[in-house]
Parts: C-alpha cells; structure tokens; sequence
C-alpha cells in the first residue's frame, strides 16, 4: 500500500466513525411487553406509557381491574368501606341504616355484613363496598357494568413482590394511589381468630402490607379495588 | 528490520503511555460529556460505567511515566534513543513530537489542580488540552502508519532481541516490578489519602446557656461558632455561573443527632417547579428537558448529599456514566448515567429540594443501592436510586397525567386572586407550594376563569410532610444575597436499613442543582468526617 493510500485510509476511516456516531443519536428508550394494559374511562387500550387512566387488563387472567386515583371521586385510593353484600348477593341502593342490627353471623333477613362503616366523600352516610360497586356499575366505569370485589385468587394475583422499599406489594406503575393496607374480597363467613373472635365471621381480606390474605370483621373500614370479568377491552 | 527495533524498555513505557492516555482520553471525554453537549453528540465512541475511576488511575499512571521517562532520558535513555533512531524523519514530525510533551504536560498539571480542588477556567484549559493531546496522537500515530505502515506498529510492539547479560536482566526485571509497584502505592495512596476532612466538631447534647439546634437553616446558635469550616469547588452543573459554585460545610454532632450546615453561591432563587401555565389550548407545563428528565430551567434549586462508608472515587463508586452503563436495564433518556452500587453496598442520599421538601422542613431521605429491576410501566428507570418507605405523606404534581402538550390539572384554587402573587413577581416559596384543601378537584366550569397567561403551581402537598423512614432528615434553607444556606439534621444511627450510620470515617459527597432536575455540580474528592473527641472543645 503506498503511502497516500494509507494516509487517504487514516484519514476517511476515523472521520466516518466519528461522522456515523454524530449523524446516529441512540433511540430513546421504548416500552416493553407486559401483561398489564392500561384502560382509559371509555374501555380503549393505551399505550403503556400513556395516562391517564382508569382500568388495567391484566392479560394474563383476562380480568379487567379499577384504579386508584386521588381525583376525590368514587374511585379515591384514601375511602375506605366497611363490607356489606344486600339482598345475598344482589348489590342494590343501601337502604339500611349505619348500626342495622344483624344476627351473630353477621347476617339480617337479606343482607350480609355491616352498612356505612367506611370513610368517603361521596355518600350522604359513610361507605360500604355495595356503594362503591352500585356507584362504578352506574357510571359504567370502561364501559363495563358488571363491577364486583373480587376473590381472594384474583387479588392475589395482583400481589408483586419486588415493590420498592416501603411502597405496597403491587405495581404501582400501572395501580397507583394503591395503600398499604387491607383490600376486601368478596369470600366472607370466615371464622374469625383473637381479638375478633367474639365477632364470630368475617370477610377475607388481601393485605398489600405483605401479599397476605387475612379475614376481619365486615364492620372494618378497609381499602376495595373492583374488577369485572368478560369485559369488552379486556379478554 | 531488527535493527530498526527499540529496546524492551522503551516499549514498556511507550506503549504505557499510549494506553493511559488513549483511556484518560476516552474517560475524560465521557466526562466532559456531561457538562458539554457537543462532546456528548459523539457518546457512541465513548466509554461507559465507572470511568471516573478509571481516569484517574490512567491520570496516575500517565504522571509515573513521564517522570521515569525523564530519568531514563536523563540517566542514559538519549543516548540509546539516539542510536536506536533509524527510520529518517523530516524536522516537522520531531517538531510535533516535541509539541506534544507541554500539551501532555498541561493536560496533566491541569488535572492535578482540578483534582487538588479546582479554580475557575482550569476544567476550560484541561478540556482544550485534552483536544490538544488528541489532536498530538492522531498526528504522531497517523504519520507513522502512512509512511510507514505495519512496520511501524512492528518498532514499536517487538523489541530488539539481542544477546543480554544477566545483570541487565535483572535490572530490568527489577525496574520492571518497581514501577509496578510503585503504580500500586501511588494508586492506593491517591484513593485512601487524599479525602477533604472535615471535622465534626463535638457539642453537648443538652447545655444550660445554649439554646438547643434548631434547624431552620440559620446558623446563629452559639454552638455552630465552634465548627471549622471547609470549602469544597464543585462545577459541571447545569447554569450557576460557568456551571460552578463552592459549597461551605461545617458540622456537629452532640452524640446522638448529626448536624451539617452548608452554604453555597447560587445567583437566583428557583422557586417556579414546572409551573403550568394556561395556553389556548389549554393548561401546558413550561419546560424544555423536563420530558426528557434533565430540566435545566422550569426547576427548583436544590441540594444533595451522598453518604457511604466508602470513599471511593465517583461518589462511593456508584456514578455510572453513559446512556446504557447497565447492558440489562433500561437506558436513561439524557445519556448522562446512572447512580449505582456495583457491589451491594447501601449509600445514603438526602435530597433537599428549595420546593418539594423545604416547607416539609425535611430532605428527601433516598438510598442507592443495587440497580433496580426494569418496571415496565414506568417510563424512567433510575438504576439504584430509590425512596426510603414513608409511612404517609408526599408531595405530587398538579396534573392528572405528565404530557408535553396540554394537561389536565387535579386541582384549581377556589378563587383566581390566590394566584395573583405569581402572575408578576414570582412570589415567595409558600406561594409555590399548594396545601391539598386550599385547591378543588378540577372542574371546567373553574377552569373558565382562569385567563390565558395565567401561572399556577403544580407542587401540592398532600399532607403536611413525609412520616416513617423517608423522613429521617430534617433541613430547612433559605436563599439571601446570592447565596443558598441550608441546615440538615438526622441522628447518627438510625436503626433502618435503608440508612447508613454516620461515624468517623463516613465519607460524603455534595452537588449542588441551579434549577436543574439532574444536571448538578460535583467535586472529585470525597469530604471525610472527622469527629472530634469530646472533650476538645
């Protein structure tokens, strides 16, 4: 190789690179794959770095889950409620009183649990789980009307282990405005242990302190997060 | 051919050098990226990770070669060098050669003041060394390979091979294992010795005439008139002035509580947090990097401090420079790096911002610790730096969800007149801060009687301040003359697991931000603790 050659070679190769890596920025970070889907209020999908918004598809179940938010409106991650079923499985309008009388299992003639006993704005009286489920039915909350708590399996599956330090065992990434605390589910005349254990039944609860399920009393204030099946934007 | 090879030891040093300063090269302008966006347009070519590290020990290196370079030219080198000159060369390239030795020289004196401590326009001349020192190399090395092709790399890799005494051998095997070794005592000398003390000066926990410390960021308690004060050089940060500022520390401890007072020159006090302001289309958050997590202008001031019972370089080992240093994780989205631990070790960070935590009279008690695991749903990875737990309490921003475009606030003040102080001035921090309850949730109905211009914060306080780990340091600053001055406060140990306990020997770090999300100064030494004994006061 003679020497203009080399020279013509040192020159171009090291001017190209530098030429290449200052014409060629490295792409911006890009989402991955996940199984989780983030639902707007009228049921679309979002891209997963997209917001807000109000429901999440977990693909892996096909159930299609409400989020928390601190908008102040039924779906506020702070209200509490305490747990009450009427009419044995069918959530209508509450119509009993805080302090309803029931028998020792809990139960009157046709409703289970204790009514009113959360902390919320958006009732005239404080809050149960039929309130949360009779309101989110009726603004059809991602076009879905069949809002419900859940059991304790599909809670659990909602349970992540890697959350950050001090922060509850979900991805708050996609469930926001979740607390550590007590979620019911759906599962109640469970026996009660220690100091409940005068109340007699209780209903299951999911922890998200721990992932842990645990069963207390239907007159506690803890915290619900509903979901539906067969919904439209989630199967 | 033979004749024209160079002897072992030339090669030796040669090709050190080379290495050392091709890698500080390499490292130094990885680092100049951060603070020089034209260097950083060419990031693909450079290094990535601890390269902090890795620059100063080529630094150490280069340094020991010159100096035995100069000895072996002047103990007998010049004379060998000179019968070993066969390949003939016009006055020109001895004339580059001879140019590169006070560019190499400057490179190196202008590193040691910077790591010495730093002055103004010395980070300027080390920069345009280093260019000068590159220019040099692609000078020597690209006019040897053209003319002389692979014979030139053949000089200057294989050495002449003659017959050899046995005492040459082992005066070259001795000299050999003494740079070597002195290389490692340099090297270890320069990591272990050369911290910035600063002494923790002892007062009494309780003291019948002292008022007790209050931390309100105003250093009048008598006991702070005790404390000697250092001054550390920190630069590279976004604004400031030319990207620097020096920080004041003093410190105290009464045995139970650590104190630390720090005061630093920024020009202007940055209250306005990404404030959203009304357009035509709607509410906008003003920035210009904030949707590519390096704000260098829509931001509060604030200051940061690293502690770690490591005093390594690169701020306890855990500055990872590059866009990608983690080939596993998520890339950042300003190529600027992450922090990290490498090795499991925990480091403390309190994070003081002007805005977010100084009305909470508390710094943002975080940690770095190992990378964290990708979360696919959140758009900004930050590796090891994570939140301490926090039982309640936190600040969030005013929108429902962060857009470059048009966003929805959560919240709107009841009456347009609470915005008024900030529609001219600017208003003081308290007005940049929303209380939860004196906001409603957004309505569009409110929303009309906001006029376009109008400012409005977007940092709410949802209750009064953080509880349970997070709030482990309390601080307060405020900002007068030109000069921030901030007062921190947490108990030596702790008990958590996310905390590293202060004693002496716990080295620090400091950075200062100057309306900067992540664009903060730094400084190359770490400031050691030194807690004075009892009873020397």
């Amino acid at each position: 190789m003679k020497i203009w050659q080399r020279a013509f070679m040192l020159t171009v190769v090291p001017a190209a690179t530098a030429l290449a890596a200052l014409l060629h920025q490295p792409d911006f970070p890009q989402p991955t794959p996940h199984h989780f889907t983030k639902i707007d209020y009228n049921g679309n999908p979002l891209p997963h770095w997209s917001g807000p918004w109000a429901c999440v598809c977990d693909q892996r179940t096909g159930l299609l889950w409400e989020v928390k938010t601190d908008s102040e409106t039924i779906h506020d991650g702070l209200w509490t409620y305490s747990w009450y079923q009427e009419n044995d499985g069918e959530f209508v309008a509450a119509s009993s009183n805080p302090g309803t009388p029931t028998n020792g299992l809990g139960r009157d003639t046709f409703n289970i649990g204790t009514p009113n006993n959360g902390d919320c704005y958006f009732e005239d009286e404080r809050c149960d789980t039929a309130d949360l489920i009779r309101r989110t039915r009726k603004e059809q909350l991602c076009g879905e009307q069949n809002w419900r708590l859940p059991t304790t399996g599909e809670l659990h599956s909602l349970v992540f282990t890697d959350a950050k330090a001090g922060q509850p065992k979900i991805d708050t990434a996609y469930f926001p405005k979740t607390k550590r605390g007590d979620y019911w589910t759906s599962e109640q005349g469970e026996s009660l242990q220690k100091v409940y254990k005068h109340l007699r039944r209780g209903a299951l609860a999911v922890s998200f302190v721990d992932g842990q399920s645990i069963t207390i009393p239907h007159r506690n204030a803890a915290f619900v997060r509903l979901v539906t099946e067969n919904s439209k934007s989630c199967h | 051919m033979t004749t024209n090879r160079k002897s072992l030891r030339w090669i030796l040093l040669h090709s050190g050098a080379g290495l050392a300063v091709i890698c500080s090269l390499l490292t130094g302008l990885r680092i100049a990226s951060l603070a020089r966006p034209q260097v950083a347009r060419f990031e693909e070519l450079l290094p990535q990770g601890q390269v902090i590290e890795l620059h100063f020990a080529s630094a150490v290196a280069i340094t020991l070669i010159v100096l035995i370079y100069i000895a072996y030219r002047l103990i007998g080198g010049r004379r060998a060098a000179g019968h070993a000159q066969v390949l003939q060369w016009p006055g020109w390239h001895r004339a580059i050669i001879r140019a590169g030795y006070p560019l190499l020289l400057l490179s190196l004196v202008s590193g040691w003041l910077l790591f010495a401590g730093g002055a103004r326009g010395v980070r300027d001349l080390h920069y345009l060394a280093a260019f000068g020192v590159l220019v040099y190399l692609a000078l020597h090395a690209g006019l040897y390979l053209a003319r002389w092709g692979r014979q030139s790399l053949l000089r200057i890799a294989l050495p002449y091979w003659g017959p050899r005494s046995l005492r040459r051998w082992m005066v070259g095997s001795t000299l050999l294992v003494f740079s070597v070794l002195l290389f490692t005592g340099v090297w270890s000398a320069t990591r272990e010795q050369s911290h910035l003390p600063l002494t923790v000066t002892h007062i009494p926990l309780l003291h019948p005439e002292h008022p007790p410390m209050a931390i309100d960021g105003r250093t009048d308690e008598p006991q702070w008139q005790g404390a000697a004060p250092i001054t550390v050089y920190t630069d590279g940060g976004a604004n400031f002035d030319e990207g620097e500022t020096e920080v004041t520390l003093r410190a105290l401890s009464n045995g139970e509580e650590f104190y630390l007072a720090v005061r630093w020159r920024d020009d202007t006090e940055s209250l306005a947090h990404l404030p959203l302001m009304k357009t035509e289309r709607g509410w906008q958050v003003q920035q210009q990097g904030f949707h590519n997590f390096d704000e260098t202008r829509h931001y509060e001031d604030k200051f940061a401090v690293l502690l770690s019972s490591s005093c390594t370089f690169g701020a306890a080992g855990t500055t990872h420079l590059g866009r990608k240093p983690l080939k596993d994780r998520p890339a950042n989205w300003h190529g600027k790096g992450y922090h990290y631990s490498s090795n499991g070790q925990l480091h403390d960070l309190w994070h003081w911002k002007a805005v977010r935590t100084n009305d909470m009279f508390l710094a943002d008690d975080n940690f770095i610790g190992p990378p964290d695991q990708a979360r696919p749903g959140e758009r900004r990875y930050t590796a090891g730096y994570q939140q301490d737990g926090k039982e309640s309490g936190a600040y969030v921003m005013n929108w429902q969800w962060y857009k470059p475009g048009v966003i929805l606030p959560k919240r709107l003040p009841p009456d347009p007149k609470q915005l008024a102080a900030l529609q001219s001035a600017g208003g003081d921090a308290s007005e940049w801060v929303i209380p939860w309850f004196d906001y409603k949730p957004y309505s569009p109905k409110q929303d009309a009687n906001y006029p376009e211009g109008t400012v409005m914060p977007s940092v709410i306080y949802n209750s009064n301040r953080f509880e349970g780990d997070r709030a482990d340091v309390r601080a307060r600053g405020y900002w007068q003359d030109g000069y921030w001055h901030l007062e921190l406060a947490r108990k030596l140990v702790t008990g958590s697991p996310l905390d590293v306990p202060i004693n002496d020997g716990t080295c620090l770090w400091v950075s200062a931000f100057d309306r900067a999300q992540v664009a903060h100064t730094r400084h190359t030494r770490a400031i050691r603790l030194n807690f004075a004994p009892e009873n020397s006061r």
